[in-house]
């Protein structure tokens, strides 16, 4: 049997943060994960993070994951992959299967990180080939290099069915619709917008009734839901589609602490069984930790975070470090962990429809339900200026905590103020320059660049675009509003692309002057089509 | 219609390993070795990869990491291989997986019905 200060079980975010932090402080680790790639999700994250510089915002998952795998090589630590954790006992020991041999360890402390499963709806139909998980969907895509389906159907309007739903669109597929049973967009309004402006409808308020096939999808029906959750006669509606995505949640994978004989608790805020935690993320039995979404569902940028509190935890609880330096390591980790959980998504304010922001501005519930803004709503926030000449539009109306926009502005246009999760003000005393490193920087593509006085008659409309095949100067096509309506025709005059961007490109369209608050996204194409 | 992406728009072109054969019930089929049987498969517009004991439905891919054993099939005569997880080997043998069985009217596990 192998003795190890620290033993992780899970090599995702959480799991290699821990690990990382953990040989900073010098303890002996290891690290076992089921999978043939360490990483957890990260790889299939190709969307930039939301947070600030210390949570890695603007930075694509995939590149945070590869950062964490150097900076864990860099260290030495021994990661075990296909070592599927099958036992963790009271007394600190697990044991591993590798191949058909099950082995032993102990370790002095253990943070467990396995993260979270995807919770399923079952309808009629469910089972049948061709429905699949949110997280199926990113792995085939972004892992495998393989598209799900072509007509896709997505349920659930969180976070993960509003990415993933931009991503199969980045892929090529077709979404037809998004349903969530809740009467609003669960996820992030720039997520949601992203959407709208290619002309993907919401179904709020709607539920899947029955997926059609055989022996595999062939269509869907959906219908609407009234407030005891039963379908409304005469709203059904059908959709040819191939494939049926699932974002309906996750829950925690604690079964190990259950087996350890930690006491646990079923907490809705947590998204499930999780084990009871003091601030550290250890459990009713001295050493044992939980970090990431096994400890309660939330995301990777947390997850991180907590990796790197139980680790300082379980150092001083071995003696690698003072009571001292915990304190003080544990003050810094917690002020970024904080950071991360205020605004309108934390956890309190789940369920809950918001009026007004944390500055009293109207919050738009028009977004909330489709997708995007009324003009008349979009105007009052402190993003959105008129001014002469080019200058950034900021439609930015949900306190979510992130703030890149305001580092990226090398004139310093954009305020966010120490708050992090403050909608960010322009400045109108200060000149945009109209680099566009404001529009690449944010994390929810929801900064365009306008200005009305272009040419005699005509504005430039500059946005954020990742779709393939990228247009080129001189190409024609339309402009879409935020709903993904056809307004007027466009011109392509510009496309810059840089390493810093990192394949987010910054588009210029000409449009007619009147449209210069309209236009949101390009699509190729005839005028005369 | 292509299943496969050549080039992503963040990822940018692809890579995968060397394009080998293998036999899908009695079909021969290309597929990436190295890549997931499942995803080989999924290329080739396979979607059902087996059928329920009990009712014979049929089950494809659900969750693509190795967690919900739907997609198992019959892989080089061994049943309950998780297909979204086991790479693709050149000459590799996949069957569409019956109940334990590779055959339609194994249906039912026989060593149940001794019980």
């Amino acid at each position: 049997m192998k003795r190890y200060d620290l033993i992780v079980v899970g090599a995702g975010p959480a799991g290699l943060s821990a690990a990382i932090e953990a040989a900073q402080c010098g303890l002996n680790t290891v690290v076992f994960d089921e999978n043939a790639n360490p990483g957890g999700q990260l790889f299939k994250q190709v969307h930039k993070f939301f947070g600030s510089k210390e949570h890695k915002a603007k930075v694509r998952g995939f590149r945070i994951g590869s950062e964490l795998l150097a900076e864990a090589q860099k260290l030495g630590i021994e990661v075990v992959l296909k070592a599927t954790v099958v036992g963790l006992f009271p007394d600190k020991e697990i044991t591993v299967r590798v191949d058909d041999t099950i082995r032993h360890y102990k370790g002095d402390t253990i943070v467990v990180a396995t993260g979270a499963a995807e919770n399923v709806v079952p309808f009629p139909g469910w089972t049948l080939p061709g429905v699949i998980g949110a997280g199926a969907a990113q792995t085939m895509m972004n892992l495998q290099g393989i598209v799900p389906g072509k007509k896709i159907l997505m349920l659930g309007s969180g976070n993960v069915g509003l990415v993933v739903s931009y991503q199969l669109m980045q892929v090529g597929c077709e979404v037809l619709a998004l349903v969530d049973a809740a009467p609003k967009i669960g996820g992030y309004g720039v997520h949601a917008s992203k959407l709208a402006r290619m002309g993907v409808p919401f179904y709020v308020s709607h539920t899947i009734m029955k997926a059609e096939g055989t022996d595999h999808v062939t269509g869907v029906t959906i219908g609407e839901v009234d407030k005891d959750w039963k379908i409304v006669h005469g709203t059904e509606r059908h959709f040819d589609v191939d494939t049926i995505c699932m974002a309906v949640g996750l829950s925690p994978m604690a079964q190990l602490f259950k087996m350890a004989g930690c006491q646990m608790e079923d907490s809705a805020l947590k998204s499930g069984y999780v084990p009871v935690c003091n601030e550290y993320g250890e459990t009713s039995i001295p050493g044992v930790f939980a970090a990431g979404d096994v400890s309660g569902v939330e995301e990777a940028s947390s997850a991180m975070l907590e990796g790197r509190m139980a680790s300082v935890a379980a150092a001083e609880y071995l003696g690698f470090i003072t009571k001292a330096e915990l304190a003080e390591k544990a003050r810094k980790l917690k002020g970024a962990l904080q950071s991360l959980r205020e605004g309108m998504f934390a956890v309190e304010n789940r369920d809950k429809i918001l009026d007004k922001t944390e500055e009293g501005y109207d919050i738009s519930k028009h977004l909330l339900k489709t997708g995007f803004f009324l003009e008349e709503e979009l105007a009052k926030y402190p993003g959105v200026t008129k001014q002469n000449g080019i200058h950034a539009v900021i439609e930015c109306s949900q306190n979510i905590p992130c703030n890149p926009c305001q580092d990226a502005c090398p004139k310093g246009c954009i305020q966010i103020g120490a708050k992090i999760t403050s909608l960010p003000v322009m400045d109108e005393g200060k000149t945009c320059n109209g680099c566009g490193l404001c529009v690449v920087s944010c994390s929810g593509q929801a900064i365009f660049l306008v200005n009305e006085e272009y040419e005699d008659g005509y504005a430039s409309v500059t946005m954020p675009y990742e779709i393939l095949p990228l247009p080129a100067r001189g190409d024609k096509g339309w402009a879409l509003d935020r709903s993904g309506e056809k307004v007027c025709q466009a011109e392509v005059v510009s496309v810059k692309t840089a390493p810093a961007f990192d394949h987010t490109h910054l588009l210029t369209i000409k449009v007619p002057q009147d449209m210069a608050m309209k236009a949101r996204f390009f699509k190729g194409g005839s005028f005369y089509a | 219609m292509n299943m496969r992406i050549t080039e992503h728009p963040i990822l940018g072109k692809i890579e995968k390993g060397q394009l080998v054969k293998f036999t899908y019930n009695d079909t021969e089929l290309m597929g990436y070795e190295g890549e997931p049987i499942s995803a080989a498969l999924r290329a080739a517009g396979v979607m059902v990869h087996r059928h329920t004991a009990k009712l014979g439905e049929p089950r494809g891919v659900f969750c693509a990491i190795g967690r919900c054993t739907d997609c198992v099939m019959v892989v080089n005569g061994k049943p309950n291989i998780r297909t979204c997880i086991t790479p693709l080997t050149a000459g590799m043998s996949v069957q569409t997986q019956y109940g334990n069985a590779v055959n339609p009217n194994g249906k039912r596990r026989e060593r149940y019905e001794k019980i």
